[in-house]
């Protein structure tokens, strides 16, 4: 029997080894370097073999604990991510003795990391499983650990919010917040903003929406051709994108009433291509593939930031007499991303609790039930894809207002499918969810620029972990609406 | 043939007039003919069930009268204290909006991810709707809409009480027992407060026990509420407790109309159910044998 488990695990691992090896062999082993005089293969069939390696004793160690024997797996794991998070923080710290990192499996440090993370993980289950004493993980075992894991993460979430506000409240006054943090953090605001729209549409309404740039390039147009055509500011245009994108939701609306799911979901994929070939070729009016360039940045009640102003306008430092910094823009666009995205939210929370918040979710839940109580389906799916694209318009025209120059590249499907997974593998419905997810998805891939054309595998990496670990996405919890009391202290009676 | 307005007197009794009266109802969809010329009537604080044999189109009846189907022809008057209306000229979802039809549906249609108390509060959409001035007072937070609000937890507290799901409030109505999710059904659909309630097998997959719970239920709503309501049932001790009134239906025709025991002596609904009498045509030989096996 123990015999029979061993070469079970063992052909486990080895299965592993070699699609490891398979992959590896055309992607990792032959690299193309610039060498003087052309292009030369530079064979790494080392990395290769360290691969498959790695591959071999991840798998064995997961055999091991998936078997109920997490001894063996911790006394694998636990070594190994000891000994690699010494020699990683050897070479952090350059020893004058050796040269420590030689002996880390890749030359990349990033690389080097996620392994450790890898190895800690396994540790960590197997010490996990150990601690509770519990001899068989099975699946029920499991699903009662995750369901456990979950109830606890509901509980912090509310206590999560406030913190994440507080944090990003804060972050421009941290002196680590240089230029590129505060980039990175207005783009996750950006898909932030975008996801909580977006969720209105997908998570409440249930209407699988995957052309939603559409309504993002909208609002971005509407501000940027206001503001060169007719030299309108950014304050005035902002209500404007909105009601424009709202109104290009309600065109989308129309036609796509009656359909559902997949087929909602194709009509609104081309509508999104619709809109972007329509920038595309209408060069006398957009442009074209030119883009718009020269959009006005927004002023702050007036005062432009800029270092001299333009005549008849004072900027913001002379104002307020502080010497300039270009970073004062950055900061201003933070808070204003900050503030426009917050609006989402308290607009979203707001609206779940009114009438046509519920009418909504349960148009998802049962159109025909909800038909049958006198919800007027077409009228409430219209206010949601309306509302959704409004958000949309409002964040489009922020975009161009950041950007400077828009142009349809910007606007192309990736970027539907971009929020859509943020809002997916938030949970469906979740505000921080969306919130946990835009991080990961867009910050990650930032973070990880060091692994240049691989960078998108982190991305997809995140997809598959979250799907694996949390199918229902990462906060998958509804809060209802309405309680009896008014409260929420019925809520531990519900199950 | 009975003619509706005999019908009528003998349901209603009075000078009143039904509630519901059915005329020359039929539905064809391309060459299948699924309800052919069926007059009947509901009355006020009646229970009115319409049987019949599996397809014999009694659900097709129910699409017609709450907006589902266009019916092909025919008259569903409606007697409603707002005034008469023609249902079959009512866009689908406005049959529920305004004119207070309400239905269940023979597979459970709750909002199952959706708590039992939000079922209650969605159903009431139109009421608060117009409270939250089509949600621009809502978002402002006025006390009008919050008013509302606790008026229409008032009466789902009501409904969830009397079919004791109070203590499940914040359950999700998809995890509730098969039992409790009919029952759910039914009281969300009277939250919208009808006037003519249609109930497509209420009883169906339920216990005896809790068949006559249901009985209770229904009887309740009838005498309580004196709402009209129109069951479709194959649980005969659903259907003989407590009907007024029992429409008969085969093969989309009405064969039989009246009170319980006049429909349960009818030979047409015997033959229905039962089948022919066949003995005269056996061949004397089967005959033989029949009596034979008697015999011994």
């Amino acid at each position: 029997m123990a015999a029979d488990d061993r070469s079970g695990m063992l052909k486990e691992a080895g299965l592993a080894a070699l699609v490891a090896f398979a992959l590896a062999f055309g992607l990792v082993g032959f690299k193309t370097e610039d060498v003087p005089g052309g292009l030369a293969i530079v064979l790494r069939f080392g990395d290769v073999a360290m691969i498959a390696g790695l591959a071999f004793v991840g798998r064995l160690a997961l055999a091991l604990l998936r078997r109920g024997r997490p001894r063996p797996a911790l006394s694998m794991a636990l070594p190994f991510a000891i000994v690699m998070l010494i020699l990683l923080l050897a070479e952090e710290v350059p020893l004058p003795a050796a040269d420590w990192g030689r002996f880390l499996p890749f030359a990349s440090p990033v690389v080097n990391w996620l392994i450790f993370i890898a190895a800690f993980a396994i540790a960590g289950r197997a010490g996990w499983t150990l601690w509770c004493e519990s001899a068989a993980p099975g699946t029920e075992e499991r699903h009662r650990i995750m369901g456990r894991i979950g109830a606890r993460a509901r509980r912090t979430a509310r206590v999560l919010g406030p913190i994440i506000f507080v944090v990003a409240l804060v972050l421009p006054l941290f002196p680590f917040a240089d230029r590129r943090i505060l980039d990175i953090a207005i783009l996750v605001l950006t898909y932030i903003m975008l996801g909580w729209g977006l969720n209105i549409v997908v998570g409440l309404a249930g209407l699988l929406d995957l052309g939603y740039v559409a309504f993002y390039a909208v609002g971005a147009y509407s501000y940027a051709l206001l503001a060169t055509y007719f030299g309108l500011g950014f304050w005035i245009c902002l209500p404007f994108a909105g009601v424009m994108a709202a109104f290009a939701g309600i065109l989308l609306g129309f036609p796509v009433l009656r359909l559902r799911g997949d087929y909602l979901a194709i009509v609104t994929l081309g509508f999104g291509e619709m809109v972007r070939i329509i920038l595309l070729n209408w060069y006398e009016f957009t442009n074209g593939p030119d883009g718009i360039s020269g959009i006005p940045r927004p002023t702050f009640f007036g005062l432009a930031f800029q270092r001299t102003a333009p005549e008849g306008v004072e900027t913001f430092h002379s104002f307020f007499g502080l010497a300039y910094s270009p970073i004062d823009r950055i900061i201003f666009l933070y808070y204003l991303i900050l503030i426009l995205a917050l609006i989402t939210n308290l607009f979203t929370l707001r609206i779940r609790k009114l009438p046509v918040g519920r009418a909504w979710e349960a148009l998802r839940e049962d159109e025909i039930a909800s038909r049958s109580l006198g919800i007027n389906p077409r009228n409430t799916k219209l206010t949601a894809f309306a509302i959704g694209a409004m958000f949309a318009g409002f964040g489009g025209s922020f975009f161009a207002t950041r950007q400077g120059f828009i142009s349809p590249e910007s606007f192309t499907f990736i970027e539907s499918a971009v929020i859509l997974s943020i809002v997916v593998l938030g949970g469906f419905g979740s505000q921080i969810g969306v919130v946990l997810a835009a991080v990961l998805l867009i910050g990650m891939p930032e973070f990880f620029r060091e692994l240049h054309q691989f960078r998108m595998l982190a991305f997809g990496a995140a997809m598959v972990l979250i799907m694996v670990w949390r199918p229902a996405g990462l906060l998958a919890h509804r809060e209802p609406t309405i309680r009896l009391d008014g409260g929420g202290r019925s809520a531990a009676a519900g199950q | 043939m009975n003619t509706p307005s005999a019908i009528a007197g003998a349901a209603g009794g009075n000078a009143q007039k039904p509630l519901l009266t059915v005329d020359h109802l039929t539905m064809r969809f391309g060459g299948l003919v699924a309800i052919d010329d069926v007059s009947f009537v509901a009355g006020n604080g009646k229970i009115t069930a319409i049987i019949g044999p599996n397809g014999a189109g009694k659900t097709t009846v129910f699409n017609c009268l709450t907006g589902f189907y266009q019916p092909t022809v025919g008259r569903l008057a409606l007697h409603h204290p707002k005034g008469d209306f023609l249902l079959e000229r009512i866009e689908g979802y406005r049959i529920a909006q305004q004119v207070n039809v309400a239905r269940t549906f023979q597979n459970i249609r709750l909002f199952s991810r959706m708590t039992v108390l939000e079922n209650l509060i969605v159903a009431q959409h139109n009421t608060l709707m117009r409270a939250s001035g089509y949600t621009f007072f809502g978002l402002l937070g006025l006390k009008r809409y919050r008013a509302a609000e606790s008026q229409a937890l008032d009466l789902a507290r009501y409904w969830l009480d009397r079919v004791g799901l109070i203590g499940k409030a914040d359950w999700e109505a998809g995890n509730l027992p098969y039992g409790d999710q009919r029952r759910l059904e039914v009281v969300r659909a009277m939250c919208t407060e009808p006037v003519l309630l249609c109930l497509d097998e209420p009883a169906a997959g339920l216990n005896p026990r809790e068949s006559a719970g249901l009985n209770d239920l229904l009887a309740f709503i009838r005498d309580e509420h004196k709402i009209g309501l129109l069951l479709i049932e194959h649980d005969m001790s659903v259907v003989m407790g407590i009907s007024d009134h029992i429409v008969v239906l085969d093969y989309g025709r009405k064969i039989s109309d009246g009170a319980p025991d006049y429909v349960r002596n009818d030979p047409a609904v015997i033959r229905a159910y039962l089948g022919e009498e066949e003995d005269e045509e056996l061949p004397p030989l089967v005959a033989e044998d029949i009596s034979e096996g008697r015999q011994s």
